[in-house]
């Protein structure tokens, strides 16, 4: 405490020396009384040793430093004051601006917002330390000498070579972003230009960035025998022969025959029978069913299956005596005996009989072979026949037919039968592409409820 | 005994196939993806041979496929692209919920795409393969490109397929690889060589569309997808192996040709180029400018006995074909507005003919119907005002007649307002004994070089009779020569037995006139006789059969034959008394 005092006894008692703060008089420095402590203790020294007064003197010769650039006890008196020498000057300044304020005092005069952020700081900044001596500089130019050391040698550094790799990655997922594949302006080029079957054709990658996988050998066989396009028969043309027309309008009758065959079968079996027919008498049978006894009926039937029961009771089967069963036994053994003799004669006759049973034999394999042919036949038929791939059958098309009447004079009036679209849909299935099917029908997920309204309901 | 037993099912037909369903699930698509994937990758169900045995004891019918198809798809790189489409689908129908806009058209910004070029390549690993698959190709993109663009698909779609068909007409046109077209009440078929493959595609006519209800739209167009892709190919390589430049470009005379007057009533300014390639009336620029190579003569080997026959017939078919490529040469033909300008336009160009129409018709005229070169004008109307003398008016269907008969056609029977003679299909082979139509008869009669006349038709029926007759007849003259010399023979053993002295008398020798043709026929025909001869019982008696099936067509044809005279006779008396 009393060293604190002392010191700033000494800063206000050095020669010349001004404060700013008129506060700080000399007076208040001694007041007070002073509290006895401890001052064996470090804690103790900080906690009751008084440094407002150095503080303010520091803070003081701060903000003298900061406001004027030094202590001004060390100015010059020219560089505090000046002589001052009444209004003049500023008549002249209010006289002048007159013409050239509008111009003049705009361009020349700084923005007030500049002058407030200009630093008013009269210290001039530290300097950079750093840009003298650097740390670490030692260990630093170690680094980079055994860098260059390596990079002669051609060794590239770990780092480096993890950025190289992960950049080549970028380029082929920029790649993979393609235009869209019905682009009227796409490009095509020469795709079997090179011809290389290994798995890891580089093309191959390029395009997908995977390995190729072998493709089965059973997907190169076509599913159906069939020409991908059809000519229709010569009767189709727009102006036909006339026998060939004739031709295939015969063919399309058969088609059209063979539909209504089926469909007259159909309401043949569906057909009321006459008979289950109601008819008065039917009709008045039934209403008086169970009303009338038959008595007879009911007398005769009783009769009849007493009869029957006892035509059952009579044929209880008597017990065979011995000499029944020896007797039985012995023929049974004797049929036994003459079959087996017959076999034996006819075994032996078959020896004789060696001609006609080659011939058998030959006949049978001729005939074996004759079906094998036949099969054959018929399977290479199969291969150009719809298969069934699904739930429903493939559907021929309507043969497309224009009658004599509609058929036209000259191209002009050609009036084109069938669609195309419909036609090349099902020849791919008729061709096994694709299986045929139903469109789709439309099923409502949520019931529909019906509620009957206020004003539906006031109008009915 | 002993050993587990065994578990049905587990082995056999049963592990081979895998149904629809579960493969479905195994890829993880919905039905939808999986059948576009299983079109694009050229996987088709397959039907079982026992299906009781494959479907768990069940009947029931199902689709099945191969278990080793479907786990060859497991590595399909489009199958995630797939997947990825369906989460955009997700997201962007999310951020429409929201209204977010911007969101909205971020990710239509980075829609996810997919190419199918790997699986074109991997489908058809050479370009032959590719070229016999085309047919449906074709197919597909022509009538893809006749839809009106209204959203039955996607407009692109259709773009992309007009400019593959413009691409690959002008790739026949130049080419020169048409063989035959005909015209049926469907639509129109063509049949090109192309790298010695025979390609046929349909072609629909203009604007005859009713969208039918029962096609599946999303089916076709996956085909045409994948099509697309591979036709676009197949053209790059076909241009390549004609020295054309590939996006096609028109050659510099040609483009000069073509008039500029009104181009932009037809189309705008960047799609007036396509219309032009389009329009077929001008011919493509190449990479390296050769005008029209000589083209190779056909190498000459020293052969032999059946060898030179062959050689014989195939020059001659080659010369045929040399001559059927320039079979518009020099023509100058004129299209009226009412016939169809892109087909005719296209064979005519195919065969070598220069072709133009009204320039209102559509971009691409060279030159006008006053015209005084123009050697011949399509027309179709009943009658027709303003004539030039110096040209002929005929009907569409001469070009077409033209073409598969492999002449130039006479023609009075096309002309205006004159009944047509009938369009044969150029499709049908005739075999031997199978019944010709009279039609067709006289084409080939014409292509032999005969004369042309109508009369001639009649004339050649009557002549073929008798050519049969004659060949019956041939061997009975023979006989009666030797008849009669017997007789005079008999005569004359007889006058001796009758004790009179004979008359002895040397008579000039008649020198006989050796027929050498008719020798060596009779030697063939003798040498036949024999070789039946000797045939074993079974060779014969299958010979007799096959005798036996030419004579019941010989018999049918005849019978068609009649028919049909039955009929024009018919006819004749009809147009007869009408005339009355």
């Amino acid at each position: 405490m009393a060293s604190s005092r002392r010191l700033r006894r000494m800063a206000a008692s050095q020669p010349g020396f001004l404060t700013l703060k008129p506060s700080s008089d000399p007076t208040d420095l001694v007041g007070g009384r002073r509290k006895r402590v401890n001052k064996n203790k470090k804690k103790n020294w900080n906690k009751f040793s008084d440094i407002t007064d150095v503080e303010e003197f520091l803070e003081d010769v701060r903000h003298q430093e900061r406001t004027t650039g030094g202590l001004l006890s060390e100015k010059s008196d020219d560089g505090l004051f000046f002589v001052d020498l009444g209004q003049a000057d500023k008549a002249e300044q209010k006289a002048e601006p007159d013409e050239g304020k509008k111009r003049k005092g705009k361009s020349t005069r700084p923005l007030r917002i500049d002058l407030i952020l200009q630093g008013d700081s009269c210290i001039p900044p530290p300097k950079d330390v750093l840009a003298y001596q650097k740390p670490n500089a030692k260990k630093l130019r170690r680094i980079a000498q055994k860098a260059e050391q390596l990079a002669a040698k051609g060794v590239v550094p770990r780092a480096q070579k993890k950025l190289l790799n992960r950049r080549l990655a970028d380029r082929t997922v920029k790649k993979a972003v393609t235009e869209a594949n019905n682009n009227p302006n796409r490009d095509y080029y020469d795709m079997w230009a090179q011809e290389s079957k290994s798995p890891a054709d580089p093309w191959y990658v390029l395009q997908t960035g995977k390995e190729q996988v072998k493709r089965p050998e059973k997907l190169n066989q076509k599913p159906s025998a069939l020409p991908a396009v059809e000519v229709i028969a010569p009767g189709g043309s727009y102006n036909p022969d006339f026998l060939s027309h004739q031709a295939l309008l015969q063919e399309a009758h058969e088609v059209e025959v063979k539909k209504k065959k089926q469909e007259d079968k159909l309401e043949k079996q569906l057909a009321v029978n006459r008979e289950d027919k109601a008819t008065a008498e039917t009709a008045l049978r039934e209403e008086v069913e169970g009303l009338i006894e038959d008595e007879e009926d009911e007398e005769t039937s009783p009769n009849k299956e007493d009869e029957e029961a006892s035509g059952a009771a009579i044929t209880v089967t008597e017990k065979k005596t011995e000499r029944q069963r020896k007797k039985e036994k012995a023929e049974k053994r004797k049929e036994q005996q003459q079959l087996s003799v017959k076999r034996q004669t006819v075994q032996q006759q078959q020896l004789f009989q060696l001609r006609s049973i080659k011939a058998a034999i030959k006949q049978q394999e001729q005939q074996t072979k004759k079906r094998w042919s036949k099969r054959k036949e018929k399977q290479e038929a199969q291969k150009a026949q719809p298969r069934r791939l699904g739930k429903l059958k493939f559907q021929a098309p309507d043969l497309e037919v224009q009658l004599r009447d509609e058929l036209a004079g000259s191209l002009r009036q050609l009036k084109p039968e069938g669609s195309i679209l419909k036609d090349r849909f099902k020849s791919l299935q008729k061709r096994n592409l694709i299986e045929p099917r139903e469109r789709a029908k439309f099923r409502r997920k949520l019931k529909v409820k019906y509620v009957e309204k206020r004003a539906f309901k006031e109008i009915t | 005994m002993g050993g587990l037993q065994k578990k049905k099912f587990e082995r056999g037909a049963a592990t081979n196939y895998i149904t629809r369903n579960s493969a479905r699930k195994k890829l993880q698509l919905s039905l939808p993806d999986f059948r576009r994937l299983c079109i694009l990758k050229g996987v088709y169900p397959h039907e079982p041979k026992h299906k009781k045995k494959v479907n768990k004891g069940s009947t029931a019918p199902r689709t099945f496929y191969l278990l080793k198809d479907i786990r060859f798809l497991l590595h399909e790189p489009v199958v995630h692209k797939f997947r990825e489409y369906k989460i955009f689908v997700r997201k962007l129908k999310r951020a429409y919920g929201k209204t977010e806009w911007s969101a909205v058209e971020r990710l239509k910004e980075n829609k996810p795409t997919y190419k199918l070029d790997h699986i074109v390549k991997e489908r058809y690993p050479t370009f032959i393969d590719a070229l016999r698959d085309i047919d449906d190709a074709l197919c597909m993109c022509f009538l893809f490109s006749t839809f009106a663009r209204t959203g039955k698909c996607h407009v692109q779609t259709i773009q992309l397929c007009r400019r593959l068909t413009v691409e690959w007409m002008n790739y026949v046109i130049t080419s020169r690889a048409l063989r035959k077209v005909f015209l049926s009440i469907k639509g129109i078929y063509y049949q090109a060589e192309v790298m010695g493959q025979l390609i046929t595609w349909l072609v629909p006519y203009q604007f005859s569309h009713d969208h039918p209800t029962d096609v599946d739209y999303r089916v076709m167009a996956t085909f045409t997808e994948l099509y697309t892709t591979l036709l676009g190919f197949i053209n790059f390589k076909l241009y390549h192996s004609l020295n054309l430049v590939y996006p096609p470009k028109m050659d510099i005379k040609a483009e000069s040709e073509l008039k500029e007057e009104f181009e932009e009533d037809y189309a705008m300014n960047s799609e007036s180029y396509t219309e032009k390639l389009s329009a077929l009336s001008g011919s493509l620029a190449r990479v390296v400018s050769t005008e029209e190579e000589e083209e190779a003569k056909l190498d000459q080997f020293p052969a032999e006995g059946e060898d030179v026959e062959k050689m014989e017939a195939r020059e001659k078919e080659q010369k045929q074909l040399e001559a059927q490529k320039k079979l518009f040469d020099g023509l100058k033909i004129f299209l009226n507005r009412e016939v169809p300008r892109e087909s005719l336009a296209f064979i005519i160009r195919c065969f070598g003919g220069q072709v133009s129409w009204d320039k209102s018709v559509s971009i691409g005229s060279t030159f006008d119907v006053t015209d005084e070169t123009i050697t011949h004008q399509i027309v179709d109307r009943p009658n027709f005002d303003k004539q030039y003398i110096n040209r002929y008016y005929v009907q569409p269907q001469w070009v077409y007649d033209c073409v598969n008969a492999k002449i130039l056609l006479p023609v009075e029977d096309y002309f205006l307002g004159v009944t047509l003679p009938p369009h044969l299909s150029p499709f049908v082979e005739e075999k031997e004994g199978d019944y010709v139509p009279p039609e067709k008869l006289r084409i080939m009669a014409l292509q032999r070089g005969e004369k042309p006349a109508q009369e001639q038709e009649e004339e050649d029926d009557e002549e073929e009779e008798e050519d049969e007759e004659e060949e019956e007849g041939g061997d009975d003259e023979v006989d009666e020569e030797e008849k009669a010399e017997e007789k005079n023979l008999k005569k004359m053993e007889e006058q001796k037995s009758q004790g009179k002295s004979l008359q002895v008398k040397v008579t000039p020798g008649k020198v006989r006139a050796e027929n050498p043709a008719r020798l060596e026929q009779e030697e063939k025909a003798e040498e036949k006789r024999l070789a039946i001869m000797m045939m074993k019982k079974k060779e014969k008696y299958l010979y007799d059969k096959i005798m036996f099936g030419k004579k019941r067509k010989v018999r049918e044809a005849n019978k068609l034959a009649a028919k049909r005279k039955a009929h024009d006779d018919a006819e004749k008396t009809k147009k007869k008394k009408a005339r009355k």
